[in-house]
C-alpha cells in the first residue's frame, strides 16, 4: 500500500444533499493520491462507523471524509474508534455540506468545489503523520505568590487536591487586606473571623509550606519546571522548583495625595476607606489629628475611580465598603452624621438591602462631587455641590473618607517580565479570555486569582482561587501528564537561533536555551542560543511556524509541506476564466461562523475554496504568496475578533502582521495588494463571513486575472521554494 | 466507584461543570427542561465584556482551543456525560454522597445521536423545527401540537429513522452523589408592574425580548423593529430597574441589568442604523471594566435621563408618548419612541423555591444561598450539594464559569 495514498469516504446525509456524488466519485478515483473511494449514506451513525474503521484499516490510517462539519461527527468518530483500538489521529475531514452543498444553488459549481476541496484535502493527507500519546512526569509542587484570601484558600484548594505548595508572602502576615476589614459584606462577619478557620487549616497542613517575608525576584523555565529566585529577610537569594504558579498578590489602595481638592497627606483627618477600616478593626474611632470624639463624617466616593485623570473604571467595592464602614460608625457613635457624596451608588443584588437600611439608618446620601477641602481655626471643612438641588454646601468634618481607587498592587509588571503574563491597561494581569478564562494568563502554568486580576469581594476572590486550583490540577494532572503529542516540534539543528518564535508564542511555550559549547568553539559560527519546545506544552496555533524563518519549528499535523500541497491540490484548476478566492479559515470562530452560515443556508458565490488551520496566526506571508503563485486571484484568511483569539489573545494579530506584509509585497511587484485581506468573525453574525467572501470575490473579479494567470509573473516564486 | 454527580440544568454554569467534571474522569448526569442546552444564553446574541458570541463556553480538553460554541460541544457524545434533554426532577431522598433521585424524562420524539439535521422533516411538516443553529444536541426538535400527515411521512422517510411519533414520557431513578444546582435565573415579566403597561402594548418589551429583535438570526435580521409593525424602531428608550430594587417585587439590585442595557444600547447606536437611545435610570450600575459600556454610551450619544417614568400613552401610530420626571433637572419632560423596553428583574428560575426545599438549603432572596456565609464558599450550598451561575443570584457569564470551575475544584477536591 503506498503510504502516500488515501482511501475517500463521502457520505451523501441520507440521500438529502443536493450534490452529484456519481460526479464526485468518479473525479476522485481519477485523482493520483486516492486509493479507494466509497459513497456512503451515513458515515456518522451505526452503519457508518464500522465502514470507517474498516477503511481506515485498509489505508493504514490514511483518510479522507468528506461530509459535514467535522466539528460535529469528529468527536463521534474519534471515540468509536478509540473504543476499536484505532489511531484516528491522520484522519483528514472536508466539510461538503455546511461548506459546500447547503450554500450554492447551482450544482455544477457546488460539485466542483466540493472535488477541489477534496483533493486539497487528499494531499495533506498524503503527508500526515501519526501522532501519538506521550507521557512525562514532572514535580507536583506548586507555588503561590501572595498570602490574601486568594492566596491562602489557592494553597488549601492545591492541597486538597494533593499538590505540594508554597506559599510566597512578602510581608510578616498572612491574610491581606481581609485582616483588616471590618464587617466582610454580604456575612456580616469581621474579616479576622472569615480568615482564621483558614489559617487553623494551613498550619495544620503538611503539604503547605508558609513563606513570610519573601520576595519573589524573577522566575525562569517553564510549566512542569519553573524555578522561582527569591530572597528572605536575609536579602539572599535562593531558588525553588516548582511545576505552576498561583499570582495572588491582591491589590493596593490608591493614595489620593496628588488631588488637591481633597487634602489627602495634608489634612491628618482625611483618610482613605481602607484606613477606616483598620481604625475601626483596631477598635479606635477619633480625630486622628487631636484624638477628639467624630461627630460629622463626610464620605467621598470614586475618589480615582471613574476619572479620565486616574483610574477610568469603576472600583466596585468601594461603594459597599463605605455603605459597610458607615453603619459600623452609626453603631458605635449613635449620634453620628454620615453623609455620602456619590455620583452612582453601585451596590449589587442584596448588598442593595444593607444600602437601603443604611438609608433607614440616617446616612445621607448627596448625590454631587466634593470641589474643595481647607482647614480654617482647627476645623476641616468641605465644599459640595449637590447636583439634585443644584446647590453648594459647605459643612465642617470630623472625619472626610476618600473611597480611594483600587489599583492593581505593586511589582505586577516587573514580575510579568519573567512570568511571561500579559498586563490590563488598568495595570492588572490581563486574563486569557474575558468571557471565559478569567484565571488563567498567556503564560501556561501561570495562574491569576483574586485581587490581581480585578477588583473583587472577598466571596469572588475564594470562588476564584478555587477555580484557579482546578486549572493547574487539569494543566499537571497530578504530576503524571499523558497526552497526545500535537502541536509544535521544533528540529533544533534548523534553528538559527533568531528567538522570533519565544518572543510571539501565544502561550509563552519556546524558550531560547543556551547552547553549551562542549565542541571546540568555533570562532566563525557563533550560535549561542537555540529554540526548545515542549510539545505537551504547546497549544498548537503554529504562530511559531509561520515565523520561524528556518521552517525548524512546525505543527505536526500541518506541515509547511502539507499545507502547501494543500494549497496546490485545491487551487488545480484555478486560472483566469474561473477566478478563484482562496479562503484560510481557522478552526475557531471562524469554522463555527462558517458552519452556521451553512445551517442556515446563507448563500454565497462558489468559486470560492476553504482550507482549514488551527488559527490564523499560522499563516505565513510564504502561505498567502504560494496561494498566488497556484492561481487564486484572491486570497483571504477568516480569523476570530480582535483580541479574542482562541489561543492566547494574539494569534490573529500575528495573522494580520503577516498579511499586511503579503500586501506590501504584492504591492511592491505591483500585484495589487487588495488581492490579499483578513477578515474578523465570529458565529453570532454570520453575516460577516459572507460579507467578507462576496468582498474578496467581487474584488477577484475586479482586479482580473494575476500575472501568474497571465503568464507574467516574477521570480519571487523561486525564493519560496 | 463513586457515584456519578447530578447536574440540574445545562446553561453555561452547567455545562461547563458537566464538561469539566466529565474531563476529569467523573461520570455525570446533566438534567435540562428545555430542549436544547445553553439556557438564557441561546437567545442574547452578544455578550459583555467580549461582545462576541453569547453561546460559546469551555470546550473540551481533548479538543484544541479553549472554547466552543455550543453547536460543537458534542456533549451527546461525551463519554462521561449523560445528557437528559426535556427532563425533570422530582422526589429526591437518600443522604449524601448517595442521593435518590427521580428524573421524569419527556419524550424522546427525535432520537438527538441519530438525528443529522439533514432537513427532510422540516420540508414535510411544521410540527418539526430547529430551535437555534446552534442548538445542542445538533437535531431537530418536534411539537406534538402541530401534528400533521406531513409528520407521519416523515418519521418513515427519515433517514436514520431518528424520529418516534409515539414516544412517551419516562421515568427513572438515578443514584448521585453529589448535586450541582445550576437552573440559572428567569427575566421577571413585568405584566404587574402597572406603571408600565407590560403586556398591552406591543411596542413596551423586556430587554432579552429586545436581544431577540436585535439579533442577526432573528426574523428581521438583525434590524431594530417595533413588533406592532415590523417598521424600523428609530427612538428607544430604555427603563431601569423594573421590578428591582423595589420593596413591591424584588428588593435586591439584579446586578448585570445596568450593563446590558447599556451593552445594548451601543449596539443600537453603534451598529444599526440611525437609531437614538435614551435609558431613564437611579443609578447606572457599571461595575468595575464595564463602566466602559457607560463611557461608550455617553460618547456614542444615548441619552441618560436620571429619574422615573410617570405616564405612558400610546399613539394611533403605535409610537408611544412618555413622560419622565427629570430629578436632576427637576422638570417633567416629555418623549415620543417606537419601543419602551423595560430593564426587568432577574428572578429565581421557576421551581428553584422547591428545590431549595426539597434539600433542605438556605436561600438568598429566593435564589439559592451558601450554607455557610461566613465562610465565604459561595459555591457550596449544602452538604454534598453545590450551586453555580445565575442559580446563585444574578450573575454574568464569567461568573458564572468561574463559579462552575470553583464547583469542580470543590468536587475533586472532596474526592481526593
Ligand atoms: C437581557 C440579558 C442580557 C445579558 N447579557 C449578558 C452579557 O452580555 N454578558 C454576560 O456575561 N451575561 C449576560 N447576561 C447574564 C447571562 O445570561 C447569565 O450570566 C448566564 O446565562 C447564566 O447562566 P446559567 O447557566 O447560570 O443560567 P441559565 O442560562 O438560566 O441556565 C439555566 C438552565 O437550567 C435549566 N433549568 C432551570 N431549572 C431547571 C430544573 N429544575 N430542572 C432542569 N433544568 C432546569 C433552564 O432551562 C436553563 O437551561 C444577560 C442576561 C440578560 C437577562
Ligand atoms: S464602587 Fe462606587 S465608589 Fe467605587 S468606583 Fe464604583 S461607583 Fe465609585
Ligand atoms: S504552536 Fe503556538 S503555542 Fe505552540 S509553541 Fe508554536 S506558537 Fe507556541
Ligand atoms: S523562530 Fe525558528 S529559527 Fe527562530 S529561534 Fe524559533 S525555531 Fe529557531
Ligand atoms: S464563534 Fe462565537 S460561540 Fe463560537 S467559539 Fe467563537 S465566540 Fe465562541
Ligand atoms: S429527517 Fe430525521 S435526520 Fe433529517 S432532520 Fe429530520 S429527524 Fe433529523
Amino acid at each position: 500500500m503506498d503510504d502516500n495514498k488515501s482511501a475517500v469516504l463521502i457520505c451523501t446525509c441520507g440521500k438529502q444533499l443536493q450534490l452529484g456524488f456519481d460526479f464526485l466519485e468518479t473525479q476522485v478515483k481519477k485523482m493520483d493520491l486516492a486509493t479507494s473511494v466509497d459513497v456512503h449514506d451515513l458515515v456518522c451513525q451505526e452503519e457508518g462507523l464500522p465502514k470507517i474503521a474498516e477503511l481506515l484499516k485498509a489505508s493504514s490510517g490514511h483518510l479522507v471524509i468528506a461530509a459535514c462539519s467535522s466539528q460535529k461527527i469528529q468527536p463521534r468518530i474519534d471515540q468509536y474508534l478509540d473504543s476499536k483500538g484505532l489511531d484516528s489521529s491522520q484522519i483528514q475531514y472536508v466539510n461538503i455540506r455546511e461548506h459546500s452543498a447547503w450554500v450554492h444553488k447551482d450544482l455544477d459549481e457546488a460539485n466542483q468545489k466540493s472535488v477541489d476541496m477534496i483533493r486539497g484535502t487528499l494531499a495533506r493527507s498524503a503527508k500526515s503523520t501519526k501522532r501519538n500519546i506521550e507521557q512525562k512526569e514532572i514535580s507536583t509542587h506548586v507555588t503561590v505568590i501572595g498570602g490574601g484570601i486568594a492566596g491562602v484558600e489557592s494553597a488549601l484548594s492545591l492541597s486538597n487536591l494533593g499538590y505540594e505548595v508554597s506559599l510566597l508572602e512578602i510581608t510578616d502576615e498572612l491574610g491581606g487586606h481581609v485582616r483588616s476589614l471590618p464587617v466582610v459584606a454580604p456575612t456580616g462577619k469581621s474579616g479576622k473571623e472569615i480568615l482564621s478557620s483558614r489559617l487553623d487549616m494551613l498550619q495544620n497542613d503538611n503539604n503547605i509550606i508558609i513563606m513570610t517575608k519573601t520576595r519573589v525576584k524573577y522566575v525562569t523555565g517553564e510549566m512542569g519546571n519553573f524555578t522561582v529566585h527569591y530572597t528572605s529577610e536575609d536579602e539572599e537569594e535562593r531558588t525553588l522548583n516548582t511545576s505552576a504558579i498561583v499570582l495572588a498578590t491582591g491589590f493596593k489602595e490608591f493614595k489620593p495625595t496628588s488631588m488637591d481638592e481633597y487634602r489627602y497627606g495634608k489634612n491628618p483627618d482625611v483618610i482613605t476607606q481602607f484606613e477606616l477600616s483598620c481604625m475601626l478593626s483596631e477598635g479606635k474611632l477619633t480625630r486622628p489629628s487631636d484624638d477628639k470624639p467624630i461627630k460629622e463624617v463626610v464620605m467621598i466616593q470614586c475618589v480615582g475611580s471613574r476619572s479620565e485623570d486616574y483610574k477610568k473604571d469603576c472600583s466596585k467595592l468601594c461603594c459597599t465598603f463605605a455603605i459597610d464602614n458607615s453603619l459600623e460608625i452609626i453603631e458605635r457613635i449613635p449620634d453620628a452624621n454620615v453623609r455620602i457624596v456619590y455620583m452612582d451608588i453601585r451596590v449589587p443584588f442584596e448588598n442593595e438591602m444593607i444600602y437601603k437600611e443604611s438609608r433607614e439608618k440616617g446616612v445621607d446620601y448627596i448625590r454631587g462631587r466634593v470641589s474643595m477641602t481647607w482647614e480654617q481655626d482647627g476645623t476641616t471643612y468641605v465644599r459640595v455641590y449637590d447636583s439634585l438641588l443644584d446647590k453648594y454646601l459647605e459643612t465642617p468634618v470630623d472625619l472626610l473618607v476618600l473611597s480611594a481607587a483600587i489599583l492593581p498592587p505593586d511589582g505586577i509588571t516587573e514580575l510579568s517580565e519573567t512570568l511571561g503574563y500579559a498586563i490590563e491597561d488598568d495595570g492588572h494581569v490581563k486574563e486569557l479570555y474575558g468571557k471565559l478564562r478569567r484565571n488563567e494568563t498567556r503564560r501556561r502554568g501561570v495562574v491569576a486569582a483574586g485581587g490581581v486580576t480585578r477588583p473583587q469581594f472577598v466571596f469572588e476572590a475564594v470562588t476564584d482561587a478555587q477555580a484557579g486550583a482546578l486549572i493547574i490540577h487539569n494543566e499537571l494532572q497530578g504530576g503524571k501528564i499523558e497526552s497526545v503529542s500535537r502541536g509544535a516540534v521544533l528540529n533544533a539543528d534548523d534553528c538559527v537561533g533568531c528567538s522570533l518564535c519565544a518572543q510571539q508564542c501565544p502561550r509563552g511555550v519556546p524558550l531560547m536555551i543556551e547552547q553549551i559549547e562542549d565542541e571546540e568553539a568555533d570562532e566563525e559560527q557563533k550560535i549561542l542560543f537555540k529554540a526548545t519546545i515542549d510539545t505537551l506544552n504547546c497549544h498548537s496555533c503554529g504562530v511559531c511556524q509561520s515565523l520561524c524563518p528556518s521552517g525548524a519549528t512546525q505543527l505536526n499535523f500541518l506541515s509547511n509541506d502539507q499545507l502547501w500541497s494543500e494549497i496546490e491540490a485545491t487551487l488545480e484548476d484555478a486560472g483566469p476564466e474561473y477566478p478563484i478566492t482562496l479562503c484560510f479559515y481557522c478552526e475557531e470562530c471562524s469554522v463555527s461562523t462558517i458552519d452556521i452560515v451553512g445551517t442556515r443556508k446563507m448563500e454565497y458565490p462558489a468559486n470560492t475554496r476553504l482550507i482549514p488551520v488551527p488559527c490564523a496566526g499560522r499563516v505565513s506571508i510564504i502561505d498567502l504568496l504560494k496561494a498566488f503563485e497556484h492561481g487564486a486571484s484572491t486570497v483571504m484568511i477568516a480569523a476570530c475578533e480582535k483580541d479574542r483569539c482562541h489561543i492566547g489573545g494574539t494569534g490573529n494579530e500575528i495573522a494580520q502582521v503577516q498579511v499586511d506584509v503579503a500586501r506590501d509585497i504584492l504591492n511592491a511587484i505591483g500585484w495589487k495588494g487588495e488581492r490579499v485581506d483578513m477578515f474578523r468573525m465570529f458565529s453570532a453574525e454570520p453575516e460577516r463571513f459572507t460579507n467578507a467572501v462576496n468582498e474578496m470575490v467581487k474584488r477577484a473579479k475586479e482586479l482580473g486575472p494575476t500575472p501568474v494567470h497571465e503568464g507574467t509573473a516574477g521570480k519571487w516564486m523561486e525564493v519560496t521554494e | 466507584m463513586s457515584n456519578p454527580v447530578l447536574i440540574i440544568g445545562a446553561g453555561v454554569a452547567g455545562m461547563t461543570a458537566a464538561v469539566e467534571l466529565a474531563d476529569s474522569g467523573i461520570k455525570t448526569i446533566l438534567v435540562e427542561r428545555q430542549e436544547t442546552v445553553g439556557g438564557n444564553a441561546l437567545d442574547l446574541y452578544k455578550a459583555f465584556p467580549t461582545d462576541d458570541c453569547f453561546y460559546c463556553f469551555e470546550g473540551n480538553r481533548w479538543r484544541p482551543g479553549i472554547r466552543k460554541c455550543f453547536y460543537r460541544s458534542a456533549l451527546t457524545d461525551q463519554p462521561n456525560i449523560s445528557l437528559r434533554m426535556n427532563s425533570e426532577i422530582g422526589d429526591i431522598s437518600g443522604a449524601p454522597d448517595q442521593f435518590s433521585v427521580k428524573l421524569k424524562v419527556g419524550p424522546g420524539y427525535v432520537n438527538p445521536k441519530k438525528c443529522t439535521m439533514c432537513g427532510l422533516c422540516l420540508e414535510k411538516s411544521e410540527a418539526f423545527r430547529l430551535l437555534s443553529p446552534q442548538c445542542q444536541p445538533q437535531a431537530v426538535v418536534y411539537d406534538p401540537t402541530k401534528a400533521d400527515d406531513g409528520a407521519k411521512q416523515a418519521e418513515e422517510e427519515c433517514p436514520t429513522k431518528a424520529i418516534n411519533l409515539g414516544a412517551q414520557p419516562t421515568e427513572e431513578t438515578v443514584q448521585v452523589s453529589d448535586i450541582v444546582i445550576a437552573t440559572g435565573y428567569h427575566e421577571m415579566q413585568p405584566v404587574n408592574v402597572d406603571e408600565y403597561n407590560y403586556g398591552k402594548h406591543p411596542n413596551i418589551i423586556t430587554q432579552l425580548e429586545l436581544a431577540k429583535i436585535i439579533d442577526p438570526i432573528g426574523e428581521s435580521g438583525g434590524v431594530p423593529v417595533r413588533p406592532s409593525d415590523g417598521k424600523p424602531a428609530k427612538r428607544v428608550m430604555m427603563v431601569q430597574c423594573v421590578g428591582s430594587r423595589d420593596e413591591n417585587y424584588y428588593p435586591y439590585c439584579s446586578k448585570i441589568c445596568c450593563i446590558f442595557a447599556l451593552k445594548h444600547a451601543n449596539i443600537l447606536t453603534q451598529e444599526r442604523d440611525d437609531v437614538k437611545v435614551s435609558v431613564v435610570y437611579m443609578d447606572i450600575r457599571t461595575y468595575d471594566r464595564y463602566e466602559r459600556y457607560y463611557r461608550e454610551s455617553r460618547n456614542t450619544g444615548v441619552e441618560f435621563v436620571r429619574g422615573r417614568v410617570s405616564l405612558i400613552e400610546p399613539r394611533k401610530d403605535d409610537t408611544l408618548d412618555i413622560t419622565v420626571y427629570d430629578s436632576l433637572l427637576d422638570k417633567y419632560l416629555k418623549f415620543s419612541v417606537d419601543l419602551f423596553v423595560l430593564s426587568s428583574a432577574l428572578e429565581p428560575s421557576e421551581g428553584t423555591d422547591k428545590l431549595i426545599e426539597t434539600l433542605g438549603i438556605k436561600s438568598t432572596s429566593g435564589f439559592v444561598g451558601m450554607v455557610d456565609p461566613a465562610s465565604e464558599n459561595e459555591v457550596v450550598v449544602g452538604d454534598h450539594i453545590y450551586a453555580c451561575g445565575a442559580a446563585l443570584g444574578p450573575a454574568e457569564v464569567p461568573e458564572s464559569v468561574t463559579q462552575a470551575r470553583a464547583v469542580v475544584s470543590k468536587i475533586l477536591q472532596s474526592r481526593k
